[in-house]
């Protein structure tokens, strides 16, 4: 068992830091603080090769690795998470269905102009009726002829509104259930597609999170991504992977947490001596430390399996679960190793308290992740 | 009998090269042997120390200064000086590397201080790790070279009525390289180097405009401004002519007064030498601290005003 | 059509240093390694002469064995191969002797128009392989360059030189060294797909002794320690009397009147 990084991981590595020390960190705080979406990072993130990484050559990626594009999300979400989620979302929610359910015709019109980054890519699941209970949306896609009739409205779409193309989920034939949905690919400026309001997050406050309404949306017929009933089977295997790109923006958020506290504890001096002296910092530091760690080896040998094309579901979900809870739990931590100072607008802890939280929530929540990992265990 | 050359580029640094070799040459028993450029007269290096003067004819139009190299190269291959001092600006570096390839010696780089040891060899210090660290190292010579920082050592005390010699030296060689223009650089009314007192602001200021406020210091106090490194090239708040560091330039003053400057220690590198270093800084443990003589940890745009305030007042009295 | 030769060396990453107070001795055990910054602009300008005039670029560096991770990150920045000069005495050699090793390797190993070198290295920074290796290879050198263009046609390198007087704009016939400045251009971040490229690059690895007997050392280091500066850290308080008493130190210092 080999636990070290190749060196081409060393270097993709150190050079996400290079490119977060130059563009990501010197924007951080008013990416959150206005908020505003950072379209120029995207633009430099296709020039470096990262909005495809894990996808063939020939559709525009970069044909890399799982776990290289693992280490790209950690160490963008650890300079910005919004910047690490929009890669993300659109890597993982937008391109995998693509790849994995394309036509060759649909890979080269959508997955390949995504890969390349001329666009960023969504992926509308949820409505407001239909967050975990993913299959109880209604909205619906009607056969008129040539064309597939959208009708519906999605909530907490990510990306929607800088999107290019949407993955848009429907109810093809309420009778059978979970075998009636269907998914879609629908071009951004489709007519009946509107993008509502843009909603006011607590964190990750950078990316665009918008309600979507699809109002007689007509699709052509070629745009039915996959089968017709396939749709759920689709997203669900979509989130899969999906929780190992989250599990690495949890991760990249605990392990700020986790510099910026060691930092503070080592200049903050109280009583005559630095604070990272009293054991009580000590050992919210040990803690800290042990959890990231375990969080790192969780998500990255999710990683692994998948690149092995060994099964991952359940080992996606134990790192989500895992990485999410720690980056909550010690991005408390490390506000309370800052004291007042970590509570103020602009000290980095502040930001990532509130970055960590929707970890534990997006892209399956924790009580489903649960439920996954027990069915895997208890069928 | 020990031979000690120096050469610089410009007068001042001659001069602060022959305040350390004459040095050198009382304790080794030796001679100090000064170059000259073109059209500098040779009296006035024999004046402050020089025993010979090797004199440079002219440089030819689209002549770079160091197609001199080998002319210096045969003349130590002939003389054998001991040790040879060299002006480490940027012709000065490159001669050096130059010559000391040519001779087969060991070159002390950025040489900040230099002693004898019992055996009469030189020990010099230089900087590394960015100004973390001192490193001693002694040359194999002969000759034992260094290349010299401005301002490292004192400049000679004239002796008028002097006696020493003058050798005229050949036209160097023609040289592959040709120099098509040479643009001067525009001075800036003030060499932040000359002055006496220097206000240095750094990234502790939030915006361009409140450099004013650093300027009124400087006015009260008759200093000048500098900066740190962030300040001149990202910012470009000021001009890079006034920042201060290892890259930048290096002051001697009787006072600096750095506000809102954390004190990293590339820019300690180039205020080391202050007499006083007085710091002002809302961060108590900002590394400026344990760099300084004096310091105030409280936010500059309080602290300042009222500075200036007592200061006038004082210096009314 | 240009030959290129880019120097780089792999130095500690001082932000890692650490100092034991007591003995003033400086701690390298955990630091982390990478490209000096200086050589950074070095193998980007290789790489940009080489993206404009054709040709190829090969990355040199004399060094341990341990430093092997160094290639696949040369590579990754443009070039289209390395030469590793290594062994492991090559992590104690002083400037002259880094100057010759290249020298041999370069001349008995590869044709070139042009070799850049940067300013100095992060860590000894003596600034004198560059001009020690032209000497050497009996090339003549162009210092401190922020700006650089190439006539091919002409074989002949245009260069802008700052110094403290002045910029001194000079040319000089291929072949030649050139010691290029950090502001002469931006390093770019390597891409993934260059990153994944590196490794189909070829290495040429030279064995010192391949190249004769290890010059000897010109420059003996005899002690390294930390900096330190004694002065005295009194610290005044940010009120009104805190300001007047440190004034009044200030006079009595003699530095203000």
């Amino acid at each position: 068992m080999d636990f070290n990084l190749t060196e081409e991981h060393q270097l993709i590595r150190q050079s996400v830091r290079e490119f977060c020390d130059r563009y990501v960190c010197p924007i951080a705080d008013e990416v959150d603080q206005e908020p505003r979406f950072p379209a120029e990072t995207v633009k430099k993130l296709a020039e470096q090769d990262w909005l495809g990484i894990p996808y063939p050559v020939e559709y525009g990626g970069a044909g890399s690795d799982y776990l290289s594009y693992v280490i790209v999300v950690e160490e963008l979400s650890r300079a910005c998470a919004t910047t690490g989620f929009t890669l993300e979302c659109h890597s993982c929610l937008a391109e995998f269905p693509l790849f994995k359910f394309g036509t060759e015709e649909q890979k080269k019109k959508y997955l390949t102009p995504l890969c390349k980054g001329e666009m960023l890519g969504s992926f509308a699941l949820t409505e407001p009726g239909a967050g975990t209970d993913a299959a109880a949306g209604t909205t619906t896609a009607v056969l008129d002829g040539n064309e597939w009739v959208l009708n519906g409205s999605k909530i907490f779409i990510s990306n929607a509104p800088v999107a290019g193309v949407i993955i848009v989920f429907a109810m093809t034939d309420k009778s059978k259930g979970t075998k009636g949905i269907s998914a879609f690919i629908v071009p951004a400026g489709t007519p009946g597609l509107e993008i509502g309001r843009h909603l006011n997050k607590m964190g990750i406050r950078g990316s665009l999170t918008a309600e979507v309404y699809l109002k007689d949306c007509r699709i052509p017929k070629e745009n039915l991504l996959g089968g017709e009933g396939q749709g759920f089977k689709i997203a669900m295997m979509t989130l899969d992977g999906g929780r190992i790109g989250i599990a690495a923006q949890a991760l990249g958020i605990a392990q700020a947490a986790l510099d910026e506290s060691i930092k503070y504890s080592k200049e903050r001096v109280q009583f005559g001596k630095p604070i990272g002296t009293f054991q009580a910092i000590q050992w919210m530091i040990a803690n800290m430390a042990t959890e990231v760690q375990a969080s790192r080896f969780l998500t990255y040998h999710a990683a692994w399996c998948y690149d092995q094309g060994l099964p991952y579901s359940s080992q996606a979900a134990m790192a989500k679960l895992f990485a999410s809870e720690t980056a909550t739990r010690q991005t408390d931590r490390a506000i309370q190793v800052h004291g007042g100072i970590g509570y103020i607008k602009g000290t980095k802890v502040e930001r990532l308290y509130r970055d960590a939280k929707i970890t534990e929530i997006y892209e399956g929540t924790s009580e489903v992740m649960r439920m996954v990992i027990a069915g895997g265990l208890l069928r | 009998m020990a031979g000690i050359w120096v050469f610089a580029e410009d007068r001042d640094q001659t001069l602060e090269l022959l305040g350390a070799a004459r040095d050198i040459a009382d304790k080794l028993s030796g001679k100090v042997a000064a170059f000259a450029g073109g059209g500098h007269p040779a009296r006035d290096y024999i004046e402050y120390g020089a025993d010979t003067v090797f004199q440079f004819p002219e440089l030819a139009e689209g002549r770079p200064l160091e197609s001199f190299v080998p002319v210096i190269a045969d003349l130590a291959r002939e003389l054998s000086p001991d040790v040879f001092l060299i002006g480490a600006t940027g012709r000065g570096k490159e001669i050096a590397a130059r010559l000391a390839t040519r001779l087969e010696a060991g070159l002390c780089s950025g040489c900040i201080g230099l002693k004898l040891d019992a055996k009469g060899k030189l020990m010099m210090d230089r900087l590394v790790y960015g100004g973390a660290g001192v490193q001693t190292v002694v040359c194999a010579g002969p000759p034992q070279m260094a290349t010299v920082p401005p301002r490292t050592f004192e400049p000679a005390q004239p002796q008028p009525g002097r006696s020493g010699e003058i050798r005229e030296l050949p036209a160097p060689p023609a040289s592959p390289v040709q120099v098509i223009a040479r643009t001067p650089r525009q001075k800036g009314t003030v060499d932040v180097t000359e002055a006496k007192i220097i206000v240095c602001v750094g990234r502790g200021l939030a915006k361009k405009e409140d450099v004013e406020l650093a300027r009124q210091l400087a006015e009260v106090l008759g200093g000048e401004i500098g900066c740190s490194r962030p300040i001149a090239e990202e910012l470009q708040w000021l001009p890079e002519e006034v920042y201060l560091g290892i890259s930048g330039k290096k002051v001697k003053p009787a006072l600096y007064l750095g506000i809102g400057v954390s004190g990293q220690v590339q820019h300690i590198t180039g205020i080391r030498d202050s007499k006083v270093i007085f710091a002002i800084n809302r961060d108590e443990n900002a590394p400026i601290f344990e760099a300084a003589d004096y310091g105030i940890v409280g936010d500059l745009y309080t602290v300042v005003p009222v500075l200036i305030e007592e200061l006038k007042k004082a210096l009314k009295a | 059509m240009l030959n290129i030769v880019a120097c780089f060396k792999w130095v500690v990453d001082d932000a890692d240093i650490r100092v034991d107070t007591g003995s003033r001795k400086l701690n390298v055990d955990k630091a982390a390694y990478k490209i000096s910054a200086y050589d950074r602009n070095a193998i980007e300008e290789a790489v940009i002469l080489q993206e404009k005039h054709g040709g190829r670029v090969v990355a040199v560096t004399v060094a341990p064995p341990g430093a092997k991770p160094c290639l696949k990150d040369s590579l990754s920045r443009g070039p289209d191969s390395a030469c590793f000069i290594n062994d492991p005495c090559c992590a104690d050699l002083e400037p002259s002797q880094t100057a010759q090793i290249l020298a041999r390797a370069i001349s008995s190993k590869m044709d070139y128009d042009l070799i850049i070198c940067g300013e100095g290295s992060g860590d000894i920074y003596a600034q004198q392989v560059g001009p020690a290796l032209a000497e050497r290879l009996g090339i003549p050198c162009l210092t401190w360059v922020n700006k650089l263009s190439c006539n091919v046609d002409e074989r002949r390198i245009i260069a802008e030189r700052k110094l403290e007087d002045g910029v001194e704009v000079v040319s000089a016939p291929l072949p030649v060294l050139v010691v290029v400045l950090p502001d002469i251009n931006a390093p770019r971040i390597p891409s993934l797909k260059q990153v994944l490229g590196a490794a189909k690059k070829p290495v040429e690895n030279v064995l010192l002794e391949d190249l004769g007997s290890i010059p000897g050392a010109r420059l003996l280091t005899t002690d390294v320690v930390a900096a330190t500066m004694d002065r005295r850290r009194i610290k005044f308080p940010a009120d009104a009397d805190g300001v007047r008493e440190a004034v009044n130190a200030l006079l009595r210092e003699g530095v203000v009147s």
